[in-house]
């Protein structure tokens, strides 16, 4: 391995990492005059969850053509997945940071939050990657762990794939967050329908994406009121009253959403969920967020070939 | 023309199919053109039942609908004309509200119609304008306040120019300035000769705003007429346990009292009281 390389390989790094941190100092700047408050993203405790475009709503980015947006973040994971290079992983994760924290201005503390979710996964998944299991140590391992089974061993190999499985995760879950956070449900739905995705797929996915909102909002509202009776004050309490409410969520929620489905066949609904969108135009400003760095990152790929390999 | 039902139902009955009784026990209404009803009656009385009825949401074990005319026959066609010609207005607005903006909420219902983007976009901007929606148009209806909600499900029904426009209980969760709002906003629809159906447990506003009261009890109705027809039945009033509404009992006290003569004029509203005292103090 020529781990000089890596070092020098590391300054493609520099400028996505650069645009980030100028970000950050812009967004600050911009905003050093208010108090610092979480601008009202996220949930805080207490408040109700039926906000299904919630950050999408918020997202100073959500003017972007859903289009261009969507195709973006598809594009941004291929790169990721195809090239299976750490630092092409890594500019886009520091991008997508860079657009949806600076330029869609959603709260940086919330966006790390967020990403965290899907970490828990993604360390029990690679767990078994990254050690081997042996009666006998590996001489060319990078650590052979003794335990009384037998060796724990870490090698070179299963190291690199999971830093590149890391990586490309992470820059995958980044792409997607940086669609999903900035585009409004409908658009997503709307866009899948112009690319002719079978409309009874699209109206499943819309029917148990609202549904489960539903679901939400409506265990949301039974743990207030449980609460506020102080059914939550002792662990056995709690225990008792999430086992009562959870049997009554189904079926608050199957009438909440029956009552869905009623006023919006009311008017006249048959089987296709649309609403009326703004048109978001594509302008000169979203195409160089697109496609300068688009292009630097096949660049940087270019660079620092690691090999294509779609299996990892 | 005013002289033919735009509504005519006939012994209407439904049951739900999980419930173990008739919510609607044989119901008959005419509705003409342009008549602005009141439906009253206790929680449970079928009100909201016979609501989706009427506009074919739910399918009626027995009995008939016609709209202008037409019967309503259970095949998809007949139904969304029936549904077309007559608009509900849900009790509870988190219930109905189902897009993400303003706009795209009022668009659900012209979209379904088939119309083309122009039409539509028309028609959200005429419905938001008449109900002062028009700063609201790209904000989301989900932080928007009660009295905000109840607006933008009004134009939802407005924007798909529907002839009947029924309201579930519309000022259940409103304060006394959005319910004057709304108030307002129902008369402005009168003005434009819209069909108004309306269930209430407010009896005030009954009493100065219906043509026409319908007495709902226990999946039946038990009285129709002019609201002082039906409110000086001393028997429908205790069946259906309403309550009088205040102008009358107090018109109703001066005459027990030998205040005021016996000259049945009912004034219904604080304007009209003001000018029968007036009028009353003169002779
Ligand atoms: N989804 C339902 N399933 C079963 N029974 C119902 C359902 N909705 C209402 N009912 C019953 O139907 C009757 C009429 O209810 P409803 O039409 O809601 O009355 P109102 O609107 O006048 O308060 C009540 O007895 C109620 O319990
Ligand atoms: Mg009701």
């Amino acid at each position: 391995m020529h781990y000089q390389y890596h070092v020098i390989y590391l300054l493609w790094l520099l400028p996505p990492l650069a645009v980030l941190i100028a970000g950050g100092i812009r967004k600050a700047w911009i905003h050093r005059h208010e108090e610092h408050h979480h601008h009202g993203f996220g949930h805080k405790h207490g408040e109700g969850t039926l906000s299904i475009d919630m950050y999408a709503y918020h997202s100073k980015i959500g003017s972007w053509n859903p289009k261009l947006k969507i195709g973006y973040g598809l594009l941004l994971l291929l790169i990721c997945l195809i090239s299976n290079d750490p630092y092409v992983s890594f500019g886009i994760i520091f991008y997508t940071f860079f657009v949806t924290v600076c330029l869609g201005e959603l709260d940086a503390d919330h966006y790390i939050g967020l990403l965290g979710i899907p970490l828990a996964f993604m360390i029990a998944g690679s767990i078994f990657i990254l050690f081997n299991f042996s009666h006998t140590p590996f001489s060319n391992a990078l650590v052979n762990i003794p335990t009384h089974w037998g060796y724990v061993i870490i090698t070179p190999q299963t190291a690199k794939a999971t830093v590149n499985l890391w990586c490309k995760a992470f820059g995958a879950i980044s792409a997607m967050y940086m669609m999903s956070l900035s585009t409004m449900s409908n658009e997503i739905f709307g866009v899948l329908r112009d690319a002719h995705c079978p409309k009874l797929i699209i109206e499943l996915m819309n029917m148990m994406y609202r549904f489960i909102f539903i679901l939400m909002d409506t265990q949301h509202r039974m743990k207030n009121s449980a609460e506020s009776r102080l059914g939550y004050t002792t662990f056995k309490r709690a225990i008792y009253s999430f086992g009562s409410t959870a049997s009554n969520l189904f079926l608050v929620s199957m009438k909440r959403g029956t009552q869905f489905y009623d006023a919006m066949e009311a008017r006249c609904y048959n089987g296709d969920l649309r609403f009326f969108e703004e048109k978001k135009p594509v302008t000169k400003q979203q195409l160089f967020w697109v496609i300068v760095p688009t292009a630097y990152f096949v660049l940087v790929w270019v660079m620092t070939f690691q090999g294509v390999n779609i299996n990892v | 023309m005013s002289n033919e039902a735009i509504l005519r139902i006939k012994d209407l009955k439904y049951t739900y199919s999980g419930g173990d009784h008739q919510a609607l026990k044989g119901i008959s209404l005419d509705v003409m053109p342009g008549e602005r009803i009141c439906i009253v009656g206790n929680n449970g009385a079928g009100k909201s039942t016979f609501f989706l009825n009427v506009n074919g949401v739910l399918h009626p074990d027995s009995g008939e609908i016609y709209f202008k005319g037409q019967k309503v026959e259970d095949n998809r066609a007949s139904l969304n004309e029936l549904r077309r010609g007559v608009g509900i207005v849900f009790q509870d607005a988190d219930n109905q509200i189902i897009a993400s903006t303003v706009m795209g909420e009022v668009s659900f219902g012209p979209i379904n119609l088939g119309l083309d983007d122009d039409e539509v976009e028309k028609r959200v901007d005429e419905a938001l304008t008449e109900m002062n929606l028009s700063e609201f148009k790209h904000r989301a209806p989900h932080y928007c306040s009660g009295g905000e909600k109840k607006r933008i499900t009004i134009a939802d029904i407005i924007a798909m120019h529907s002839e009947v426009i029924i309201f579930d209980e519309p000022t259940a969760a409103l304060d006394p300035l959005n319910a004057k709002m709304l108030e307002e906003a129902l008369t402005k629809l009168a003005d434009q000769h819209k069909t108004l159906l309306i269930s209430t447990h407010d009896m005030d506003f009954a009493y100065r705003w219906a043509q026409k009261l319908v007495v709902f009890s226990d999946g039946q109705i038990i009285a129709t007429g002019t609201p002082v027809e039906v409110l000086t039945n001393e028997a429908v009033c205790e069946q259906a346990n309403l309550r009088k509404p205040m102008l009358m009992r107090v018109y109703e006290d001066m005459v027990k009292h030998g205040i005021a003569p016996d000259d049945k004029a009912y004034p219904q509203d604080v304007a009209a009281f003001d000018h029968w005292l007036e009028s009353i103090k003169a002779s």
